[in-house]
């Protein structure tokens, strides 16, 4: 029996279908398919259809440990999956609000494959129950409440009639959750998006000049006027300068709903439908929505949450976060080292060895503690490894993005290969990876999807590849002896645009597989003995996706406090000025390749 | 009994398009699967979103997989296996194509959800763009058979197949078939990692089971037509017409669902500019070229 199974009793009919249905399932991963490539889950291998849409997925695949908001969100995915429905833990303790597991494993791949076969001969025999009961939580809670059609600053909790024209209220629901993912609303719906919608600053309405003193008006509710910026008594929204409203505002306000209330609406004309929504910057006025992008849409890293405000399908306002909590230094208490060091490596699941690297050398910088060059040189090794493999797992997600099938699955497949291999496996894995980026060359679409797409111009925020894309020669390997030694030139591109930095990531697979190959070995770095020592230290690595840089202080061999700086801290303040006023896909594409890690963000 | 055999044989050739399918997607050739998902869709929940536009949401699914066999009804497998031999055939292919715009914008529009409603729209704009290379190129293959009947445009093609006789035509109307049928490269509607599913995302059990199979008799419709106007349909040695027409079909169906996933999905701004700037003055060539060879060698 499964605990979301449908209501019904099986019937011999049934348990046809229920045969059928253990026999051609689709899953919905929780946090994403990246996560799952990084515990060295072959999905594909498993025989696992992964499915776009909750509404199509029959079973909840919950992967390594996963954040509490994320959890919360995940409610929602499982609330949105049609019956008969099963939960399937890898590596997670704790999964509540989520009902408990069907099937719960460790994390392997052959506890993967036994667990979904236990999942289907559980499906087959138990799709159906006759004594069900709905499921809820908290997070889907709604409440009812009652708005004029006309008028949508009314809003009450009682059905009646509205009090400014005297129509009928109408209910809608108004939701209080705020990390959902596939929940849409046509209209607006400042209840159910208040946090985000106040965050929002729509800078286009800020283009017209004016000298006079400046008065912020609510986009939706004209008769609301004040001389500072701020939200909305009525609504929430962000306030907007009043010039940028003039047209509508100034004259509009008072006739617009004097004639309303006098029953003037018996016919609805496009003018006073629309008259009162924010502008375009086409001048054409459409309904704007707002539409979340995550925290598991299927072409952006999983745990990132992007709320894109659609002005048709083009993107009028963006605001992004992660769901994922973190912490660089976790208690205030001190940390040994090897546990310091633990923690840096499980932050980052997409990037753990580079995290490592980074704790290992702020810990011997600290203690001035020198590594011998061959074990500098093993950890190279390591690093570019990682870098490799990340890489691969960024044209995975851009293959799953662009729907470009055969890149998502070819580079899903080679970076597991890659991610734990040893130095001759990498080594030998050189043809496969110059078939892939041969192929790349000659695809066709590919330049036209991405050039042009996402363009960045220097900027100080800009780290890694992006920087490098923009034609930013910044790289802190550039600085290391021992990259030096071993033949490092840094790949820079030009044009900044996603084209480019596809092209930069290629250059740089094989420029870190000639480092694998000058440095000779690969070996995980280990944190170097350290005594009672006490100091400051600070280390710079390149990760794959650009400079993280750590400063801590060391007392008594205790490390007594931490500071992290992250690239994707960095590049996710980029997301507005990428996706303003772009259509939907070359927006998404344009923070698709930013390559965030909503692991190392730091909110 | 034509109508009945007809009707059976899109069935079967639906049911090899999804095969196919699979079998390019998860590189396992599996003759069971579609019966199996079919039968899983059958069994799960169908729900109606929170505020749909019932109408609009039920009958969006159903009218795709009726414009999908109303255009199937003029496509001849042999001589006299055909529904009905309209005079105004090839013309009629198209015009019943046209609601396959309607369904998916009622789709999209029905569940009331941004994906759904983005993903319906994008499909407008898809069809101005792909809809004269529809159009164009079929006039040619009228030009060159001088008459509108499918049967009668097969039959003009026995010295030499249109793929031969106007390849340019060939490659406009196999592209704009493509987007017709919104396979990839042009899976704007449904587009996976833009739109998690876009108009498909909302629907779930019975309905997407019907959605999904208009989806299918689109793919196999199309790959017919394009047979019949390019590859000289039935016509073939040794084979007996029925054969030729199966082979050419399913080789057709495998192209179209082989070359999306070589390539990233076509931006839209792309599509519209191509196929105005570079499609529509190609295909009004293609048009003239045919004249000329019409009157030049009758």
């Amino acid at each position: 029996m499964i605990v979301g199974a449908r209501q019904g009793t099986m019937t011999r009919l049934r348990r046809l279908v229920s045969v059928s249905m253990a026999r051609e399932f689709s899953t919905f991963l929780i946090p994403g398919p990246d996560i799952a490539r990084a515990h060295g889950l072959d999905i594909a291998a498993a025989g696992i259809q992964l499915s776009a849409s909750p509404r199509h997925a029959s079973a909840l695949l919950v992967i390594g440990a996963v954040p509490p908001a994320m959890l919360k969100a995940a409610v929602v995915v499982y609330a949105q999956m049609m019956r008969p429905r099963a939960i399937f833990v890898l590596g997670a303790e704790d999964i509540s609000p989520l009902p408990s597991a069907d099937i719960a494993t460790g994390l392997s791949q052959q506890d993967l494959i036994e667990g979904m076969h236990q999942l289907r001969t559980l499906f087959a025999e138990g799709a159906f129950r006759p004594d069900m009961s709905d499921f809820d939580a908290p997070v889907l809670q709604t409440r009812i409440e009652y708005t004029c059609p006309m008028h949508p600053e009314v809003v009450q909790s009682e059905p009646g009639s509205c009090p400014k024209c005297g129509m009928t209220l109408m209910p809608r629901q108004a939701q209080a959750t705020t990390g959902h993912n596939h929940t849409n609303h046509k209209e607006v719906d400042a209840t159910a998006n208040e946090q985000t919608v106040s965050s929002h600053d729509h800078k286009h309405h800020h283009s017209m000049a004016h000298d006079a003193p400046t008065k912020y008006t609510c986009p939706m509710h004209p008769e609301v006027v004040q001389s500072e910026p701020g939200s909305c008594p009525k609504c929430g929204m962000t306030l907007v300068p009043r010039e940028a409203l003039a047209t509508q505002t100034h004259e509009l306000a008072d006739m617009d709903h004097g004639s309303m209330d006098h029953g003037a609406m018996a016919f609805m004309s496009m003018i006073d439908v629309t008259q009162d929504l924010p502008r375009s910057i086409d001048g054409l006025p459409m309904e704007w929505i707002e539409v979340p992008f995550g925290p598991f849409f299927p072409g952006l890293p999983g745990g990132l949450l992007l709320m894109l405000t659609l002005d048709g399908d083009t993107v009028a306002a963006s605001d992004a976060h992660t769901l994922i909590e973190n912490n660089d230094f976790p208690s205030g208490e001190p940390m040994d080292i090897a546990s310091f060091a633990e923690h840096l490596t499980g932050m980052d699941p997409l990037v753990p060895v580079s995290y490592r690297l980074l704790a290992c050398r702020a810990l011997e910088n600290a203690a001035q503690v020198d590594v011998f060059a061959d074990i500098a040189r093993a950890r190279i090794g390591a690093q570019e490894r990682e870098r490799i493999a990340s890489h691969l797992g960024w044209l995975a997600l851009f293959g799953r993005q662009t729907g470009f099938d055969w890149l998502m699955r070819r580079a899903a497949s080679l970076q597991l290969k890659v991610q734990n291999a040893d130095f001759q496996q990498v080594v030998a894995l050189r043809p496969e990876i110059t078939v892939l980026m041969k192929r790349l060359h000659w695809t066709p679409l590919l330049k036209s999807r991405t050039v042009g797409i996402g363009r960045l111009v220097s900027d100080a925020k800009l780290r890694g590849p992006v920087a490098r894309a923009s034609g930013i020669c910044e790289d802190a390997r550039s600085k290391d002896k021992i990259y030096e030694m071993l033949g490092f030139t840094s790949a820079v591109g030009q044009g900044g645009d996603a084209f480019s930095r596809l092209h930069v990531r290629l250059e740089e697979i094989f420029h870190s597989l000639a480092l694998i190959e000058a440095a000779g070995a690969i070996a995980l770095p280990v944190p170097a003995t350290i005594g009672n020592e006490s100091g400051k230290g600070e280390a710079v690595v390149e990760s794959p996706r650009g400079m993280a840089r750590l400063e801590l202080t060391l007392e008594n061999g205790r490390v007594s406090a931490a500071q992290l700086d992250t690239p994707s801290t960095h590049h996710l303040t980029l997301i507005d000025q990428l996706t303003e006023q772009q259509e939907l896909a070359d927006a998404l594409l344009a923070v698709g390749s930013l390559d965030l890690s909503p692991w190392e963000i730091q909110q | 009994m034509t109508s009945v055999l007809i009707l059976l044989l899109l069935a079967l050739g639906a049911y090899l398009v999804a095969v196919l399918e699979a079998w390019i997607a998860s590189g396992h050739l599996s003759l069971a699967t579609p019966m199996l998902a079919g039968i899983a869709l059958l069994g799960r929940e169908s729900i109606v979103p929170r505020k749909p536009d019932r109408i609009f949401f039920e009958v969006g699914p159903v009218l795709l997989l009726i414009s999908a066999l109303l255009a199937a009804v003029v496509v001849p497998l042999t001589p006299n296996l055909i529904i009905t031999d309209l005079a105004t055939g090839a013309l009629f292919i198209n015009a019943a194509l046209v609601y396959v715009l309607v369904a998916l914008l009622m789709a999209g529009w029905g569940p009331d959800g941004a994906y759904a409603m983005v993903g319906g729209w994008r499909f407008l704009g898809q069809l101005i763009a792909y809809a004269m290379l529809i159009v164009m190129p079929i006039t040619a293959v009228a030009m060159r058979a001088e008459s509108l009947l499918t049967t009668q445009i097969v039959v003009s093609q026995a010295g030499l197949w249109n793929i031969v006789y106007q390849p340019v035509g060939f490659a406009l109307f196999f592209v704009a078939a493509m987007a017709l049928a919104f396979l990839p490269p042009f899976d704007l509607p449904t587009a996976t990692g833009e739109l998690a599913g876009g108009v498909e995302a909302e629907y779930s059990g019975v309905r997407l089971a019907v959605l999904r199979l208009g989806r299918l008799v689109l793919i196999i419709t199309l790959a017919a037509a394009t047979v019949v106007f390019y590859l000289g349909g039935w016509q073939g040695p040794w084979l007996p017409p029925w054969a030729w027409s199966a082979l050419k079909i399913l080789a057709v169906t495998a192209t179209m669902l082989l070359a999306g996933r070589a390539m990233p999905r076509i931006r839209e701004a792309d599509l519209l500019a191509w196929c105005w700037k570079l499609g529509i003055p190609l295909a009004l060539l293609n048009i003239f070229l045919v004249g000329v060879l019409v009157l030049v060698f009758p």
